[in-house]
């Protein structure tokens, strides 16, 4: 009888902890989405608790970093090649932001000052490394690891920094609801935008006149002028606006989380035409060769002319959070929770190759 | 239907987390009060079947019965199913309003963790359960020196000490042996219950201390703010069993005798 009981306590134990443990932050398999870099021959992308480097021929791993699975280091932002390609830049949720060889993937430094996760990849420049962090700031690095200034804002940064030649200065979005232009030099604020009215997660989009184009949770796409640092317009969207909008000429593609795709004029923010195919919408599209591909979280890849004429609607295995990329012929798809980490298509959706997550 | 029930929660918690000036964990500490206070019929109601329970247990005419039937167990069941009936007492009347008070416990710590979003997967699944409130994210995580998202260490004298696992473990302590009958020895059914009892009251406190000193801190609140909840509830109603609340001191006057 008491053995019995003794079992029965065990086995409410153990519930109690599986069912806490499933749902936990600290438990959850992918915490994050794949972000990918692509050069002519070699695809890098992260995803859990490694950085790869794969053949873009034929998805053959070239190399992972950290050779060995580290217990609390996740990767998923894009690693980013920097210092004429010398250097590849993989920034952790361990709040480490580690220098490794592109080459073979053994590290030359780490910067170790950041006190929270890395969601959005480094900007790279000739003068250096600026990389957003969680803990609220933006850190200006350079080649060797080393810290020049620390910028900060009120709230955790989730989208890469963007670079403007118009203003010689950088712009970093936060949580916090504003736009900052830096001094890339020196770290100094050169103007900060009105309150955007809601938090911001992914970087702005730069037009070659000036218009600096972004998605806020407060359900709109703003365009700010880089000369006046006024709102120029306001887009409303049904639901947070998440993806980094993309300019193509004198359209802005944009999108919401309720998985409307909108086409608004460039100067004027008009709707121009907007699609709704299902699935959430949490990642920029790509535009290649006349046609508009997005991902959606049902597991779906979107074809759309840019004229918003549905071209075909992909079922793809997994949820499909992340950016399709283009390199070449090839689409490259990061699917979560998925058969394959990282998946190339030719033009006509019909698979390549595939690379299996590692046993 | 479950889902339907976490959107609530983290309604419910958000609305409270913007009214107090957006500190989340006070919103978590009164979040837990008010579920407490509204699932208080049940618990009451499980608190008085415990109480009966003990009573009963702890009366000479149910020791008599386990000491005249300890051999025949079918003889003995049924005689206790006979006094249940007698007395009015289901033997399962304080194990049903836990019961249905679990799903609203696993409720609440969903609620917590997934407000608490701070990785982009976690906020996609965070975007699911509002529809206003954008405004409020990202949610100020912050609570004295801990990070709700985190499992809490404080550093004192250089070492990173579990404050708040080492709470979770006392109040579980305490909350457990103030609900936990004295032993009343006696029959050998009695025994083996009081050895599992005080296996329950040992181990329960290091896992739930486990479990508050591995997972986001917002989770180890969670367990404090429960335990006193409850602490208080029995203290109110005048059930705690004070008595066992220090370990029992070996008896001095009959030692060397």
């Amino acid at each position: 009888m008491i053995k019995n009981k003794k079992v029965l306590f065990i086995i409410i134990l153990a519930v109690i902890a599986l069912t806490l443990g499933a749902c936990s932050g600290r438990r959850i398999v992918a915490s994050g989405w794949s972000g990918i870099n692509v050069n002519e021959e070699t695809v890098y992308f992260s995803y859990g608790p490694h950085a790869y480097a794969l053949d873009l021929k034929n998805g053959a791993q070239k190399w992972q970093f950290p050779a060995e699975a580290i217990n609390g280091v996740d990767f998923y932002a894009a690693p980013v090649l920097a210092d004429e390609n010398n250097q590849l830049l993989v920034a952790g949720y361990n709040g480490v932001l580690y220098s490794v060889n592109p080459v073979n993937g053994s590290e030359n430094w780490s910067f170790i000052a950041a006190e929270n996760r890395y969601i959005a990849p480094p900007l790279t420049t000739e003068e250096g490394i600026f990389a957003p962090n969680s803990d609220n700031s933006l850190y200006a690095v350079d080649f060797d690891g080393l810290l020049q200034w620390q910028f900060e804002t009120e709230n955790p940064l989730w989208a890469s920094p963007i670079i403007s030649e118009n203003c010689d200065c950088i712009y970093q979005v936060s949580m916090d609801h504003y736009l900052y232009a830096i001094n890339p030099q020196n770290g100094k604020l050169v103007w900060k935008s009105e309150d955007l009215g809601g938090p911001i997660v992914s970087n702005p989009s730069l037009s070659d006149d000036g218009l600096i184009i972004l998605a806020t949770f407060n359900n709109e796409v703003i365009a700010l002028d880089e000369k006046s640092h006024q709102v120029e317009w306001r887009f409303q969207t049904s639901d947070w606006a998440w993806a980094t909008p993309v300019i193509d000429g004198d359209q802005v593609y944009a999108s919401d989380i309720s998985g409307t795709f909108y086409a608004l004029d460039l100067h004027s923010g008009e709707l121009l035409w907007q699609i709704q195919p299902g699935g959430g919408i949490y990642s920029s599209p790509l535009v290649q060769d006349g046609m508009i591909y997005f991902a959606t979280d049902t597991s779906s890849l979107v074809v759309i002319s840019q004229e918003g004429v549905v071209q075909r609607n992909q079922p793809v295995d997994g949820k499909l959070y992340a950016s399709p990329v283009g390199a070449g012929d090839k689409i490259l798809l990061a699917p979560s929770e998925a058969e394959y980490f990282l998946v190339a298509l030719n033009e006509s959706g019909v698979q390549i190759w595939g690379y299996p997550p590692p046993k | 239907m479950w889902d339907a029930f976490i959107t609530l929660m983290i309604t419910v918690l958000l609305f409270i987390y913007n009214l107090i000036g957006q500190n989340f964990g006070w919103a978590i500490i009164i979040f837990t009060v008010l579920v407490r206070l509204v699932t208080y019929p049940l618990t009451a109601k499980q608190m008085k079947s415990t109480k009966a329970m003990q009573d009963l247990q702890s009366s000479k005419e149910w020791n008599d019965m386990q000491k005249k039937y300890k051999n025949d167990k079918e003889a003995l069941a049924q005689k206790q199913m006979e006094i249940y009936k007698e007395k009015g007492i289901s033997p399962f009347g304080s194990c049903l309003p836990l019961l249905v008070q679990f799903p609203v416990i696993i409720g609440l710590y969903q609620a917590i963790i997934r407000t608490l979003a701070v990785t982009p997967i976690q906020l996609v699944n965070l975007s699911k359960h509002i529809n206003d409130g954008a405004n409020l994210i990202p949610i100020n995580s912050k609570f004295w020196w801990m990070e709700l998202s985190e499992p809490e260490r404080l550093p004192i004298l250089g070492v990173a000490v579990p404050v708040l696992a080492i709470l979770v473990l006392i109040t579980s302590y305490i909350q457990t042996k103030m609900v936990t009958p004295t032993p009343s020895g006696g029959a050998a059914d009695n025994a083996q219950g009081a050895q599992m009892t005080q296996a329950m009251t040992l181990y329960m406190p290091f896992f739930m201390g486990y479990l508050a000193m591995t997972f986001a801190s917002g989770l180890a609140l969670y367990f404090i703010a429960t335990n006193v909840a409850t602490i208080a509830q029995y203290v109110i109603t005048g059930q705690a069993n004070f008595k066992n609340i220090l370990p029992k001191l070996p008896n001095f006057s009959q030692l060397g005798k």
